[in-house]
């Protein structure tokens, strides 16, 4: 599991520090501080990015929702972010409202504050709402990462480094490489949110990256994945190797 | 010579004819046949008008009837009826050839065929077709002398007899007139107009055969009896003739006397005529003048009628005017009825106002001075290096700071909430976790007064509002609760289950609790703030004013459950997020 990297655009250092520092306390990645609209997008593209948090103003001007429209118009290239502001002007409310998904903190705020609105904002962004804070899921699904809720903080994991899912009741086993851990979440959603072309059932209890396998032992119903991890196939599943013939 | 009087008489012996259909019209016993038909058809209305038009000589509507009644109806026996009065009709009117054609389209079986025959001679000798003529008159001579189609015989054989003079065959001219004269002498109601013409054309028979001995008796007996009728075409027709014959005797003498009588006929003629056309004159003249006058009424009524129609919108418009000026003075009192209401609401309003900048004021003021003696004390206790008071003071500093602050911030949002600019986006929200959240700032005041703090709010419950509202809302009531709770006492965040489509959230503290009347002084809907009788614990009231706005905004409800010295229930409700999945 990695740490999420987040962009922090604020002008004020005393503000961005004190940021900084729930963030990192809470096991966040800072890849970096903008304090103006043209650094702010250097960073953006320089960095691997999980999620933003904007000031509104920069400098006494509105620059925080212009680099949310930039980044908005470029497909493909945005990611979550939060407003924050200290302003009730409803004005600067309805346009920074139209750069979609719109999720805003009024300053000043608590840690618990800063947190609750940056997991919301990877649900609006990802449509996945009320996941993070629900008692039967704590993960969401993009297209590169699952998004897994740790205690309080956030924590991702890169869907490329997945070998296969377990499936176990309302619970999800999910084998890395390098690691092996819980997630929460029912098999009918990780199901639907998964690239079918990438992640195949192999078995009632079983989802496979397609990707990590090295070897399929039709004999003995046996799959055999990359760092000798072996699962199950079931007869009701076999299809898909169809599939994989066409591929290779 | 003799041809120039050939000519003469060929044209008295037409007139003579046209003379003999005329009083053949009156066919009285036709006439009675037709009414009754009529009265059998009373349904056939057309039918009826045309016979009635028909028996009183007015043609040209008794064309149109009968047209109709053809059209309309597809009773043969009518038709026929239909089809003889349009021929009539057309004889009358000179239309000799569209009668022929009307005769012919009745059928044989026609009771009144004779007639048709009749007619259809008559139409033959008026075109001049003097043998068809003939045949036609035959076939109503076949008949028997007493029938009952109500012409007289003796007109058909005078008809005849005229025929046969043209065609030049004098013996059969001869017998057909004899024979008519007998006929007529026999009657007892002798037509003497009828029996001049035809002592005429005897004479003329004669005459045109030279034998003038035999016809200057008929000549002789024709004037004579011209004498005693007052029809002065016989008379003139007589008197010419007499003249003729005595000029041709070469008595010019008398040819003249009768020549002269013969104009003065023809004179009497046209002094009759110029009469009649002077009638008609003065008559269509009579007719002008009434219509005149009748123009003229129908103007006068004309101008009677804009008259009066002006009159009446005159008055409808006066009284319009009227009733539009009464609703507008009625709206204009109650305009300025509304206008005294909402001056008063408005005076109320500002007096509220005006009572709230000044407890803001006195508070903020309070407060900031507060923290100045604070601060002073502070610099006194670094001087005297009293580092064990520093604590104490920097505690009681924040605390003070943290008070003004919550107090200008509802302040803000009250301003924001009444100018209506607060920025208000319903969300879903997990209360479980702003609840969390709202503590999470009030921890250094639990901790100070050791309140047990317990978030007992089911981590399911989503809840659709504006977050910051609902965090103004909590944070004021957890502010109370905890302004109004003991030391080592419990505040409990918990929800109800009620109903599917509203969280219940209830806040409880076991705290000074109040009386009824402050609940419903607290809950009454108008923005007066509560008055401060508790100088030192009561707050503005503003707290309490905002979250009731700011609830209801949120299309929640508030309710207050609290007994005195026990604590207080906080009930709150708010929609549920709608679940799609």
């Amino acid at each position: 599991m990695d740490n999420i990297n987040v962009l922090i655009i604020e002008d004020t250092p005393e503000q961005s520090d004190a940021l900084s520092n729930v963030l990192l306390a809470n096991k966040y990645n800072i890849v970096g501080v903008a304090r103006n609209y043209t650094d702010a997008l250097t960073l953006f593209y320089q960095n691997p990015v999980d999620i933003i948090v904007i000031d509104v103003f920069l400098n006494e001007k509105p620059d925080g929702i212009t680099f949310a429209e930039t980044i908005n118009i470029v497909p493909n290239a945005s990611k979550p972010f939060v407003f924050l502001t200290s302003s009730q002007d409803r004005q600067i409310f309805e346009r920074a409202k139209l750069t979609k998904p719109f999720s805003f903190l009024m300053k000043p705020f608590n840690e618990l504050e800063i947190l609750y609105a940056l997991e919301m904002a990877v649900e609006k962004f990802y449509e996945q709402t009320n996941v993070f804070l629900s008692e039967d899921q704590d993960t969401v699904i993009s297209n590169d990462y699952m998004f897994i809720k740790k205690k309080n903080a956030l924590k991702k994991v890169s869907l490329q480094d997945i070998l296969y899912i377990e499936v176990e009741d309302r619970y999800c086993n999910i084998i890395t490489e390098k690691e092996k851990f819980v997630i929460l979440i029912s098999l009918t959603k990780i199901s639907a949110l998964l690239d079918k072309n990438k992640f195949t059932r192999t078995h009632r209890n079983y989802i496979v990256n397609t990707d990590k396998i090295e070897e399929i032992i039709l004999a003995d119903n046996l799959i055999i994945l990359k760092g000798g991890h072996k699962v199950n196939l079931s007869y009701s599943y076999k299809d898909f190797i169809k599939k994989m013939n066409i591929l290779s | 010579m003799p041809k120039f009087n050939f000519l003469i008489f060929l044209i008295i012996s037409l007139s003579s004819f046209l003379l003999s259909s005329q009083s053949q019209s009156t066919n009285k016993l036709f006439n009675d046949v037709i009414q009754k038909k009529a009265k059998n058809f009373k349904k056939e209305t057309n039918f009826n008008k045309a016979q009635d038009y028909f028996i009183k000589k007015n043609w040209d509507s008794t064309l149109i009837y009968s047209l109709k009644q053809i059209n309309s109806s597809k009773n043969k026996e009518l038709a026929d009826y239909c089809h003889f009065f349009r021929g009539c009709g057309h004889i009358k009117l000179k239309l000799y050839k569209e009668a022929r054609t009307e005769l012919h389209l009745i059928s044989k079986k026609f009771i009144y065929y004779p007639l048709v025959n009749k007619n259809l001679g008559q139409i033959s000798l008026e075109l001049k077709e003097f043998e068809k003529a003939i045949y036609y008159f035959k076939e109503v001579e076949k008949l028997p002398i007493t029938n009952n189609q109500g012409y007289k015989i003796s007109i058909i054989y005078e008809n005849l007899g005229i025929c046969y003079l043209h065609l030049n065959q004098f013996p059969k001219a001869e017998e057909y007139l004899f024979k008519s004269l007998q006929i007529q002498e026999k009657e007892k109601e002798k037509d003497p107009v009828s029996l001049i013409s035809l002592y005429m054309d005897i004479a003329n028979l004669y005459y045109v055969q030279y034998k003038d001995a035999q016809a200057i008796p008929y000549f002789k007996k024709a004037y004579t009896l011209s004498k005693k009728v007052k029809d002065f075409d016989k008379k003139r027709d007589a008197s010419k003739n007499m003249a003729v014959v005595e000029e041709n005797r070469g008595n010019f003498k008398k040819a003249l006397i009768y020549r002269k009588e013969s104009e003065q006929w023809k004179d009497s003629l046209n002094n009759q005529n110029k009469v009649w056309a002077l009638a008609d004159y003065e008559k269509k003249y009579a007719v002008a003048q009434k219509q005149k006058q009748i123009s003229v009424l129908k103007v006068a009524n004309k101008l009677k009628d804009t008259q009066r129609n002006t009159m009446f919108f005159s008055t409808l418009g006066l009284l319009l005017l009227l009733v539009g000026g009464v609703y507008v003075y009625g709206q204009k009192v109650k305009n300025a009825k509304i206008i005294l209401t909402q001056k008063e609401k408005l005076d109320e309003l500002n007096a509220t106002k005006d009572q709230l900048f000044s407890i803001v004021s006195h508070d903020l003021r309070s407060s900031v001075n507060a923290l100045k003696t604070s601060n002073t004390k502070l610099t006194y206790s670094l001087e005297t290096k009293n580092y064990s008071e520093l604590d104490q003071l920097l505690h009681q500093n924040s605390a003070i700071a943290n008070g003004a602050y919550s107090l200008l911030d509802n302040l803000l949002h009250w301003a924001l909430l009444q100018t209506k600019q607060l920025y208000f986006s319903k969300d879903s929200v997990h209360l479980h976790s702003i609840v969390q959240q709202i503590e999470h700032n009030y921890k250094p005041l639990l901790h100070d007064k050791s309140i047990a703090f317990e978030n007992a709010v089911s981590k399911n419950s989503f809840i659709f509002v504006d977050l910051d509202s609902l965090k103004i809302v909590l944070r004021n009531l957890l502010d109370n609760a905890i302004k109004f709770s003991p030391e080592n006492s419990k505040i409990s965040f918990y929800t109800l289950e009620t109903n599917s489509n509203f969280c219940q959230l209830v806040i409880q503290d076991y705290g000074l609790g109040m009386s009824q009347n402050t609940i419903n002084e607290l809950l009454e809907d108008n923005e007066l703030l509560a008055k401060k009788s508790n100088s030192e614990i009561i707050g503005t009231g503003l707290g309490m004013q905002l979250c009731k706005q700011m609830i209801k905004k949120n299309s929640g409800t508030f309710a207050i459950e609290s007994e005195l010295n026990k604590g207080t229930k906080m009930i709150l409700s708010f929609p549920k997020t709608e679940q799609n999945g």
